[in-house]
């Protein structure tokens, strides 16, 4: 059981605070939803988990190692997967050669094996695409392995960007607004998706999104942040009957 | 869906059997070509070889990872001088000079690298275009070693007994180029070539998945190194004299236009590019007093009319036959 530890972790931009003295746990297995009005400091928190902005002060920690110290690419090698709210993938490639650069940790052969061909790159080669063949599989995508991105519908470009997070051997998942641009099935099956991956991988999921029903649905708690202060976290039911978390939406005056 | 997809299945079927078939036919032609041409198409046809290659690293670091780099004439010149240096003055046989020459420039191309963690766009080709300047005047200021402004001038070398003539040097570049292809081809579909094209899409994703944004340039700017100083070790001993001037800015431009020409992220691209960028304008010679003039307007009409390079084209038209 691993555990996402984000202590006290303040960020400044300049004289703006983009977040202050934020704390809470995320165990894996369970899904958090990070929810707040835009400006909230959501996607600041997430950039602080996964290395792409360093704290100004406190820290992230995934059990006993600290995370805010480290790049980005150290970051996800310690298993922690992150999908954008806009896929980035290579235009160009098929979904399978997109989904194969997330093997990139795991392939683990050198330079010389690649240019020279030697055995030990076929056989890595081999291993990652069976295992692009399976998260294929998960996503329901097996028949569109060969389709470049180009010609692919948004939705599956998402589900793509997470397969990618899937193939790193994760165990926590950063989804920044996932079902921004899906239309309801794809929702619905996103949803039921990300459950199985709780249930089949036991990934510990922290989701910002602003759909409140998918949120409150999917989350076994939410945070809930406002100006860069944590000012809610807890059950969904309760939190969003918190006055703190319906002014903070509303406005001061409702 | 599943239709589409075998539809997109039999065209990359087709378009590599092409693309294979394309290869095959080309390598004949180079073969047999010295039997055709006389001394100065088989210089051409060399010097086309030697550019190729330079395109071929230049290709993966600007059309693969993104980089600009306009400071390829220097690598190219590292190149040359380091293997003639070897190769003349210190008595290493010919092959070996051209190896460690090529060794010791990736590791200058490592060095050039280190802004390029920092550096985007035009900002990294302005930094690239100084490292240039200083390489050129770094080899033309080291006269005990380089000889500065009088040049080198080498005699043919010698692989096991044989003096390599005009002809060994062309079958020697045409094979270092097939090699040189054949490698290019393995990075640029293996881990490292992924890994370079989501660089060259964005740093952020390529950190989230795992891929360290920062050491795949300097491996990039190593290989793009690596190339250029192959391909400087076989002009210098094309051309058998070399000077400081040869290197400059200039030429560092002709590059990058041959990769963009040819077509960025493309292996047949640098190829094409090379080609067309040393033999067109010999092919326009007879044209009187305006051959740069003719020269110049192609590009133009190239980049307006196929901005995805030559190699675009002959894709394109690969797939509607």
């Amino acid at each position: 059981m691993a555990r996402l530890s984000i202590e006290e972790v303040s960020v400044d931009f300049g004289g703006i605070h983009a977040l202050r003295d934020v704390t809470f746990e995320l165990e894996s297995g369970s899904i958090v939803g990070l929810i707040g009005p835009n400006g909230a400091g959501k996607s600041t928190l997430l950039n602080c988990v996964s290395g792409i902005t360093r704290p100004s002060r406190g820290r992230v920690r995934l059990d006993e190692k600290v995370l805010s110290e480290l790049p980005p690419a150290s970051v996800a090698g310690c298993g922690i997967g992150r999908v954008f709210q806009h896929p980035e993938l290579v235009a160009d490639l098929s979904v399978q050669e997109n989904l194969l650069i997330a093997c990139h940790r795991s392939l683990g052969y050198g330079l010389v094996s690649e240019l020279l061909k030697l055995p030990n790159m076929w056989k890595a080669e081999r291993d990652a695409a069976r295992r692009v063949e399976e998260v294929l599989g998960r996503l329901g995508l097996s028949d569109s392995a060969e389709l470049t991105i180009r010609n692919l519908p948004y939705g599956h470009r998402k589900l793509v960007d997470l397969g990618r997070a899937l193939l790193m051997d994760i165990r926590f998942l950063l989804l920044d607004e996932p079902i921004a641009g899906l239309n309801d099935a794809e929702v619905a099956k996103l949803r039921d998706l990300l459950l199985r991956l709780r249930e089949e991988l036991g990934l510990g999921i922290l989701v910002v999104e602003h759909n409140m029903p998918f949120v409150s649905r999917l989350c076994d708690r939410l945070v809930v942040l406002d100006l860069g202060r944590l000012i809610a976290n807890g059950a969904p039911a309760d939190v969003l009957s918190a006055p703190k978390v319906m002014a903070s939406y509303l406005g001061e005056d409702a | 869906m599943s239709a589409a997809t075998d539809m997109e299945r039999t065209q990359r079927q087709a378009t590599s059997v092409g693309a294979g078939a394309l290869l095959g036919l080309c390598l004949a032609a180079a073969c047999a070509a010295p039997f055709v041409l006389n001394g100065y198409g088989l210089y051409v046809l060399t010097l086309t070889g030697v550019f190729a290659l330079v395109a071929l690293g230049l290709n993966l670091l600007t059309g693969y990872a993104g980089q600009i780099s306009l400071c390829h004439a220097a690598f190219f010149g590292v190149g040359a001088y380091a293997t003639a240096i070897l190769t003349q003055s210190a008595g290493v046989p010919y092959l070996l000079s051209l190896l460690v020459a090529a060794l010791f420039t990736a590791c200058v191309g490592a060095v050039v690298a280190v802004p390029a963690m920092r550096l985007k766009s035009l900002y990294l080709a302005i930094a690239t275009l100084g490292f240039g300047v200083v390489l050129q005047k770094i080899i033309f200021e080291w006269r005990g070693l380089t000889n500065g402004g009088g040049g080198l001038a080498l005699s043919p070398p010698v692989i096991a007994g044989y003096e390599l003539r005009a002809m060994g040097l062309y079958y020697l570049t045409l094979a270092v180029v097939t090699l040189g292809i054949w490698g290019a081809w393995n990075v640029s579909r293996g881990r490292t070539g992924r890994a370079l094209l989501i660089i060259k899409e964005s740093e952020i994703a390529a950190g989230a998945l795992g891929i360290p944004a920062a050491r795949y340039k300097v491996i990039a700017f190593a290989i793009s190194a690596f190339y250029a100083a192959v391909a400087g070790g076989l002009f210098a001993y094309l051309v058998r004299y070399i000077h400081p001037e040869n290197f400059s800015v200039g030429l560092s431009i002709a590059f990058l236009s041959m990769v963009v020409i040819g077509g960025l992220g493309t292996i047949g691209g640098s190829i094409v590019g090379a080609a067309f960028y040393v033999i067109v304008p010999e092919l326009l010679r007879g044209i009187k007093d305006a051959p740069g003039l003719v020269f110049g307007l192609l590009l133009v009409v190239v980049m307006v009319l196929m901005p995805q390079g030559l190699w675009g084209l002959v894709r394109r038209l690969g797939r509607r036959s």
